[in-house]
C-alpha cells in the first residue's frame, strides 16, 4: 500500500508545481492565436475598426466620433497597438452582425456580462466591475491583447 | 430487512457465501479505492468546471468525470445489497444488484455520449471559433487555457493510478461493475491528453482542434456505453457465466460437469450455471449408471464437490434424472 500511495502524492505534487509554473510562465505575443488574424491585420493596416452603439454614461453618440468612457479605453487600445480607430454607429444587434461578419474588430455600448449575445460573440473578462466589450468569437489574440490593456488601464477608473 | 448480520465482526459475505480471506481483503480494499475514487472524482469535476470556460472538450470531460462517479456509487451500493441473505421475498438473494447497478451505468454513459457526440458534431459543422482569453490571478494575467492544461494534468492522473489498482481486485471479486469502472479509468488519461491537445490547439490558432477532440472524446464515451450495455444485458438474461471481463465462458461452467463426471455412480451430467454477480447459480442434471439410484449422502457429496471447485459456486442443485434433458444446449 506504502508504494502506490507514495508514487500517487508525487505525481500530485508534480501537478500543484506545473499548476504554479502556469502563473509565472510568461505569455508569448503570438499566443494564444487569432484562427482569422484579426491582431496581426489590425497591426498591419494601422486600423481598429470599432463599432459604438450609444449608452449614456459610457459611450456618447453626437456629432463626429463617440466620445465617453468606453470610446476613451479604445482609443487607448489603438494608441497601444500604434492604429488609429475607426468607428462604426449602430445599434446592439447590428454590432453583433458586424462583428459575426468580420467586418469589425470589437464592439463598446455599455455591455455587461449578463450579455444575451454569448454564443455568437467573444466578451472580455469584465472590467469596472461588469462591464464587457464585444469581440469576434474566438479571436483570442486580440481578446487576450485586449483583456491585458484593460487591466493595465484599470478599466479607465 | 435488514443487513444480513456479520458472525465475527469483520467477516465479508455476498449473500450467505463467506469470502475467502484473499477475496475479504480484496474487497475491502476495492471498497476503500472506490471512495478514494469518489473524493477524488468530485475535486475533478469542482476543478475542471472552474476553468472549463468556453472550450467544448473541456465541457465533455467534465461530464465525462461527472459520469466517473456513477461506476464507484453503483459498486459501494451493490455491493452493500449483495450481503444481504436471501429472505423469504427473496429467494435467490440480493446477487442481482450488481447486474443493475452495470445496467444503470451502462446507460448513463451511452446516453450522455450520444448527445455530447452530437453537440461536439455541431460545433464542427457550424465551425464555432472557441474563445478563451486571460484570467488575472494573484496580480498576473495569464491566458486561462494554462489553467485548463492544469486543471487536466491533476483529472488526467487520479484515474489512471486509481484504475490501475483496481483492475486486479475485479477480478479476484468476480466483480464486472468494478472491472467496468477500472477498465475505463485506465484509459482516462487520454481523455486528459486529448483535452489538453484541444486546448493548445485553440492556443495555436486551430478553431476545430477542441470540437474535433471533444467528439472523439464523446464517442470513447458512446463506446464504452455500448460495450457495457451489452455485457450487462446479456447477463441479466441468465446468459452463461463468463469471466469477469466478459472475455470467454467462465471456466467453472465446463469444470461443474468435469467434476460430475468423475463421480463413481454418475455416467453423464449437464448443467446451466448463471452469474448472479459475484456468485454462480449451479443447476446441474446427472444420469446415473445403469440402474443405480443415488443415495442422499451421494447426491450430498455431489454437492459438496461442486461447492469445493470455487468461492463462487453458491447456490447449487442436484437433479438425478433418467435422460439429459434436451432442453439445455450442449455446450460447445
Amino acid at each position: 500500500m506504502a508504494g502506490p500511495m507514495l508514487r500517487r502524492l508525487l505525481l500530485l505534487v508534480a501537478a500543484v508545481v506545473l499548476l504554479a509554473g502556469c502563473g509565472t510562465s510568461p505569455l508569448p505575443d503570438d499566443f494564444p492565436a487569432d484562427p482569422d488574424g484579426t491582431l496581426d491585420r489590425i497591426r498591419a493596416d494601422g486600423v481598429v475598426r470599432a463599432g459604438a452603439s450609444p449608452r449614456p454614461g459610457w459611450v456618447e453618440v453626437g456629432d463626429g466620433d463617440p466620445t465617453g468612457r468606453e470610446p476613451r479605453l479604445v482609443e487607448g487600445f489603438a494608441a497601444d497597438l500604434d492604429a488609429e480607430v475607426e468607428w462604426t454607429v449602430a445599434g446592439e444587434e447590428e454590432l453583433v452582425r458586424l462583428l459575426e461578419d468580420g467586418e469589425i474588430d470589437l464592439a463598446v455600448g455599455g455591455f455587461t456580462e449578463a450579455n444575451a449575445w454569448v454564443s455568437e460573440v467573444g466578451l472580455t473578462r469584465p472590467y469596472a466591475g461588469t462591464h464587457v466589450m464585444m469581440v469576434p468569437m474566438g479571436e483570442n489574440a486580440l481578446q487576450s491583447r485586449l483583456e491585458r490593456w484593460l487591466d493595465e488601464s484599470g478599466g479607465g477608473q | 430487512m435488514s443487513p444480513a448480520a456479520e458472525p465475527g465482526g469483520s467477516r465479508q459475505h455476498f449473500g450467505h457465501t463467506e469470502l475467502p480471506p484473499s477475496q475479504a481483503h480484496a474487497l475491502r480494499r476495492a471498497k476503500r479505492l472506490e471512495v478514494v475514487t469518489l473524493l477524488y472524482m468530485t475535486s475533478a469535476v469542482a476543478v475542471v468546471f472552474a476553468t472549463a470556460g468556453s472550450s467544448q472538450a473541456m465541457k465533455t470531460a467534465w461530464v465525462e468525470d461527472t459520469l466517473a462517479l456513477v461506476p464507484p456509487l453503483a459498486f459501494l451500493v451493490a455491493v452493500r445489497f449483495g450481503r444481504r441473505r436471501p429472505d423469504a421475498d427473496h429467494p435467490y438473494g440480493f446477487h442481482r444488484s450488481t447486474g443493475v447497478g452495470h445496467l444503470t451505468a451502462a446507460v448513463a454513459l451511452l446516453a450522455v455520449g450520444l448527445l455530447l457526440a452530437v453537440e461536439s458534431a455541431m460545433g464542427l459543422v457550424r465551425a464555432e471559433h472557441p474563445p478563451i482569453g486571460t484570467v488575472h490571478l494573484l496580480g498576473q494575467t495569464f491566458w486561462a487555457g494554462w489553467l485548463m492544461v492544469g486543471a487536466m494534468v491533476y483529472t488526467g492522473i487520479g484515474p489512471f493510478v486509481l484504475g490501475r489498482m483496481k483492475l486486479p481486485l475485479a477480478e479476484e471479486l468476480h466483480d464486472k461493475v468494478l472491472y467496468a469502472d477500472a477498465d475505463m479509468q485506465k484509459a482516462d488519461w487520454m481523455t486528459a491528453a486529448g483535452t489538453i491537445a484541444g486546448v493548445l490547439g485553440i492556443g495555436v490558432g486551430l478553431w476545430w482542434a477542441d470540437s474535433g477532440v471533444a467528439l472523439l472524446i464523446s464517442l470513447s464515451i458512446v463506446h464504452d456505453g455500448w460495450t457495457n450495455l451489452r455485457h450487462a444485458t446479456s447477463a441479466l438474461m441468465d446468459e452463461r457465466a463468463r469471466t469477469y471481463d466478459d472475455e470467454r465462458p467462465h471456466p467453472l461452467t465446463r469444470q461443474v460437469d468435469e467434476a460430475l463426471t468423475n463421480l463413481s455412480w454418475v455416467e453423464d451430467s449437464r448443467s446451466r450455471v448463471r452469474d448472479q454477480g459475484h456468485v454462480f447459480h449451479v443447476e446441474a442434471f446427472v444420469r446415473p449408471s445403469a440402474s443405480h439410484t443415488p443415495t442422499l449422502e451421494q447426491l450430498e457429496a455431489a454437492v459438496s464437490v461442486l461447492r469445493d471447485l470455487d468461492w463462487k459456486i453458491h447456490d447449487v442443485v442436484v437433479m438425478p434424472v433418467r435422460d439429459l434433458p434436451d432442453t439445455i444446449p450442449a455446450p460447445d
